[in-house]
């Protein structure tokens, strides 16, 4: 510990006297399952994060690094931590020609303020990951999260065409490219993207936007059963109409997204293109449910951030799997639900094949005990096992990661290359340390 | 360029003979001739033996074989690649895999097929067309490329302005690494916990392993399709015009612009009836809903005469769409009409910097005194202006690699890439330091060694030579404050 001013103070001569904190409050209010850092250090540019991080590895500091502070619950329990890379104060937009929909934003910028800047030239960056724009773009990227957009857009794997991260030992690099299109050696991006920050810090983003269609609608049809909603999805996908979401919800869902919802299941679709087109297709999607018994209702925007908010519970699971057994899974999901007397909210994209399900005790607002979720959990993941699903446990408190794996298997064959690149680009393991599959 | 050693090793031919049996191995000089070069002729080497696998399982032991000799491993699917990449540069055991050319699972309901890498592009979507479903990714070389290749490349073609490229189309791989594990990447369920592995080994171009199997991603055929043909007396108002389309929010299935010099060849050789005497001509096609084609089609007409267009032609049919499109998709071949050589460039710059370069493309031409004929992906500003010249004729190949030079330093200047679709292969390694720091070309040589520990996959490609040991290329490293040492 007698080391410990010396590394403030050189800390502080890197960030400033104003941007390290040692205050225990603040320490405590910064932990990550429950451990707090020794220090949260505030970097206001890249060459900042690099000389934190040249530091961090000299020393041998285990750095966590925090967007929107949302999604830290992402992952196993730290296996230390001495610093938190605070980004906020990265939140420039650095370069934006609209022309070229593209833009070059700081990792720490929200999804909010980039879409302010953004939306004055009809444009967007069409990511809208749970639980919302709140979230920093770094977070985002580096979390690989995502929501119903998807089905048109992609995900940040799609969209992040060149990226500026700052590697363990302090060597600031880029990756990609400042266009919509290069094969310009390898596609470092893509390596980065959902690596949650164990094989560098992301500084800077450059990524693809997309406009604004001119009109949209979205609508909500609720049928009895989430088999009759499957089949619709399973006929919309087989067509040549073309939605920017479509989401299969269960009964919770449902009301979420319209208090008025008392279906046994929905499908909630929005449209994104010229006002004609938006009218047509919303005529066929119409005829389409009505084919499969399922009854219209209109929806507003609100009812997405609705259905965000709702996925944002103290313990939120993701499934994936084969994107035709969305309806499977959805049902799977409830059975166990019931048979635990769960409260259970749940949506699953099409397209995509995930589900996100946020689980509650049975007596009202606690999370369900580790001993269920265990149980239920390795449950599921033996049945998805055999179609290449996976179940990860996205959001829980310490207590749960305590007794459940939250990441669940990797395939040895793959997980060990990822060991080979962690240990490559992060040889001291002091990038989030443990957080990642396989204890990375 | 380094000749390939012409003495393989006996012992070498019997073992991979063991592995395929001794009609899956060619030995003989005129058989391998047939290999040495891929469609960058100007780059030759042919390898010491060719090894044709029929399965994952041929792959993974030809893999450790050599890894085991440290023989080197060139890759290979239908050789219609642009940059030197499958081409053998130091002999070594190349590996076609046109043998491994089937599909092995059609997936309809998860949008989604699995491939052996050497099946031929087009014949997926053939294969897949009549119940609804395209593989969208359509390099032009689609009629013969390999899906293996197009993966291994990460391929473009006019339609990724909104389909996005190959990688976007992978949802995983079946691979042999370097290492010579065989291993399954991804797969059929998109999303799955750790390091997107899929998305790294996409554009590899065979330095970190070789691909067995492809899981692609189907889309589904739009309701309706649209092609429109504008001319316009220069390419500034052409270029402009792609800048107006897209300000107004319209992102089109592709933008193919044609110049001049391209028009008047492609006219003579395939006659797909482009006005002649036009300065430039823009290839547009919309698809989707037809409402909303209907639609976008009007406005783009709008802003086409606005932008002082000569003519704006609708296909009014299939068959005159088609014609439209084998005028674009055949362009390379009806350069032969033209000139004896051509050197073909790959750059990108930012859609808005398109007029701009094309100025600057006349003035490098100009004083070379070379003639450059263009047909390109307007919409992502992605050139591919051919550089005409007559190798007979002393000093006009280097000047037109001067042009190619020249050019590449110009699209990087304005924040451009060094290959926007065809990749770098041997091609382009050189020029990667100019677009690259140190610190970023080191990352990515350690990214190879991770997969490829003995240096033997496609060796010279993706990245320059370095001189030092190792993985070369030294990165900055920061300062740290002095405090810390205490």
């Amino acid at each position: 510990m007698s080391r410990a001013p010396a590394l403030t103070r050189a800390l502080e001569e890197i960030a400033g006297l104003a941007h390290v904190v040692t205050d225990p409050a603040a320490l405590a209010a910064a932990a990550v399952d429950g451990l707090a850092p020794r220090w949260i250090a505030r970097p206001s540019s890249v060459d900042q994060i690099a000389r934190v991080l040249a530091l961090a590895a000299a020393e041998s500091l285990a750095v966590t690094p925090r967007g929107g502070g949302s999604s830290l619950g992402l992952g196993y329990p730290p296996r230390r931590l001495d610093l938190v890379l605070d980004m906020s104060r990265l939140d420039g937009v650095l370069d934006y020609v609209p022309e070229d929909m593209v833009a070059s934003v700081q990792c720490g910028i929200s999804l909010d303020a980039l879409a302010g800047r953004l939306g004055q030239h009809g444009q967007r960056l069409p990511l809208d990951p749970a639980p919302g724009g709140a979230r920093s773009i770094g977070g985002v990227l580096a979390t690989a999260a995502s929501g119903p957009l998807r089905l048109r857009y992609g995900t940040g794997r799609d969209l992040l065409l060149g990226v500026r991260f700052v590697q363990a030992d302090g060597v600031v690099t880029w990756g990609g490219a400042r266009v919509v299109k290069s094969v310009t050696g390898y596609d470092v991006p893509k390596l980065l993207v959902g690596s949650l920050g164990t094989l560098g810090v992301l500084a800077e983003a450059t990524i693809r936007l997309h406009p604004i269609p001119p009109a949209w609608g979205s609508w909500l049809f609720g049928f009895e059963t989430p088999g009759a909603a499957a089949a619709f999805i399973a006929a919309v996908v087989d067509s040549a109409l073309q939605p920017e979401r479509l989401v299969l919800l269960d009964a919770g869902a449902a009301r979420a997204a319209a208090d008025s919802a008392t279906h046994g299941a929905a499908v909630a679709i929005s449209i994104a293109s010229t006002a004609e087109a938006v009218t047509a297709q919303r005529d066929a999607l119409s005829m389409l449910a009505a084919r499969h018994g399922g009854r219209p209702g209109e929806i507003g925007a609100g009812a997405w951030s609705r259905l965000g908010a709702a996925l944002a519970a103290p313990l939120v699971i993701r499934l994936a799997g084969e994107p035709a057994r969305l309806g499977h899974w959805l049902t799977a999901l409830e059975h166990v639900a019931r048979d635990g007397r769960i409260g259970l909210i749940s949506m699953g994209e099409a397209g995509g094949g995930v589900l996100r399900a946020a689980l509650r005790a049975p007596d009202g607002d606690g999370v369900p005990t580790p001993t269920w979720l265990e149980g239920a959990v390795s449950g599921l993941r033996a049945a998805l096992a055999p179609e290449g699903g996976s179940l990860v446990v996205e959001r829980a408190p310490r207590a749960v990661k305590d007794t459940v794996d939250v990441w669940g298997p990797v395939a040895p064959d793959a997980l060990a290359i990822m060991r080979r690149l962690k240990a490559q680009f992060d040889p001291a393991g002091i990038l989030n340390p443990g957080r990642f599959v396989g204890g990375l | 360029m380094p000749a390939a050693s012409t003495t393989p090793d006996p012992s070498l031919i019997r073992a991979l003979e063991g592995i395929v049996g001794p009609r899956g191995v060619v030995t003989s000089p005129e058989g391998r001739l047939t290999y040495e070069c891929d469609m960058h002729t100007l780059y030759k080497g042919a390898p010491d033996v060719v090894v044709l696998p029929e399965t994952a399982e041929h792959v993974a032991a030809i893999v450790r074989l050599c890894r085991e000799r440290k023989v080197p491993i060139v890759p290979r699917g239908s050789g219609t690649g642009l940059i030197g990449g499958a081409m053998a540069t130091r002999g070594g055991v190349m590996v076609s895999t046109t043998r491994m050319n089937r599909i092995l699972e059609l997936d309809l309901p998860n949008r989604c097929a699995i491939v052996q890498p050497g099946l031929i592009n087009l014949w997926l979507s053939n294969a897949t067309r009549p119940s609804g479903w395209f593989f969208a990714p359509d390099p032009s070389s689609q009629m013969v490329s390999s899906i293996g290749g197009n993966a291994s490349t990460n391929a473009g073609g006019p339609h990724c302005l909104k389909y996005g490229i190959t990688v976007n189309h992978v949802l995983g791989l079946q691979v042999v690494t370097g290492a010579g594990e065989l291993v399954w990447l991804g797969g059929k369920v998109p999303e799955r916990p750790g390091y997107d592995l899929t998305g790294v080994m996409v554009g590899a171009e065979g330095t970190l392993g070789l691909l067995t199997a492809v899981v692609v991603r189907l889309t589904h055929v739009p309701e309706a399709v649209r092609t429109l043909l504008a001319s316009f007396s220069s390419i500034e108002d052409a270029s402009e015009t792609v800048s107006a389309i897209v300000a107004a929010g319209i992102i089109p299935a592709a933008l193919e612009m044609i110049d001049e010099v391209m028009v008047k060849a492609i006219e003579e050789g395939v006659g797909a009836g482009y006005p002649k005497g036009a300065g430039a001509v823009l290839l547009i096609e919309l698809d989707g809903p037809s409402a909303e084609i209907d639609a976008q089609s009007a406005r783009i007409e709008e802003i086409c005469w606005s932008h002082a267009a000569l003519e704006v032609r609708v296909a009014a049919d299939e068959s005159e769409r088609a014609l439209l499109w084998k005028g674009r998709k055949e362009a390379a071949g009806a350069m032969g009409r033209l000139t004896p050589n051509w050197l073909l460039q790959d750059a990108v710059v930012p859609r808005s910097r398109l007029p701009q370069i094309m100025r600057e493309m006349q003035v490098i031409q100009q004083r070379y005194g070379l003639v450059l004929a263009n047909v390109f992906h307007a919409g992502d500003g992605n050139l591919h202006p051919m550089i005409c010249y007559d190798e007979r004729k002393p000093g006009e190949l280097e000047r037109a690699q001067q042009v190619n030079e020249e050019l590449l330093r110009a699209c990087l200047a304005l924040g451009g890439t060094v290959t926007g679709e065809h990749g770098v292969g041997l091609d382009k390694a050189k020029n990667l330091p100019h677009q690259f720091a140190e610190s970023d070309l080191n990352f990515m040589a350690r990214l190879r060694r991770v997969f490829d520990p003995d240096g033997i996959m496609n060796p010279d490609k993706l990245l320059p030579a370095h001189p030092a040991c190792g993985e070369g290329f030294r990165p900055a490293r920061p300062e740290i404050p002095r405090g810390a040492w205490i």
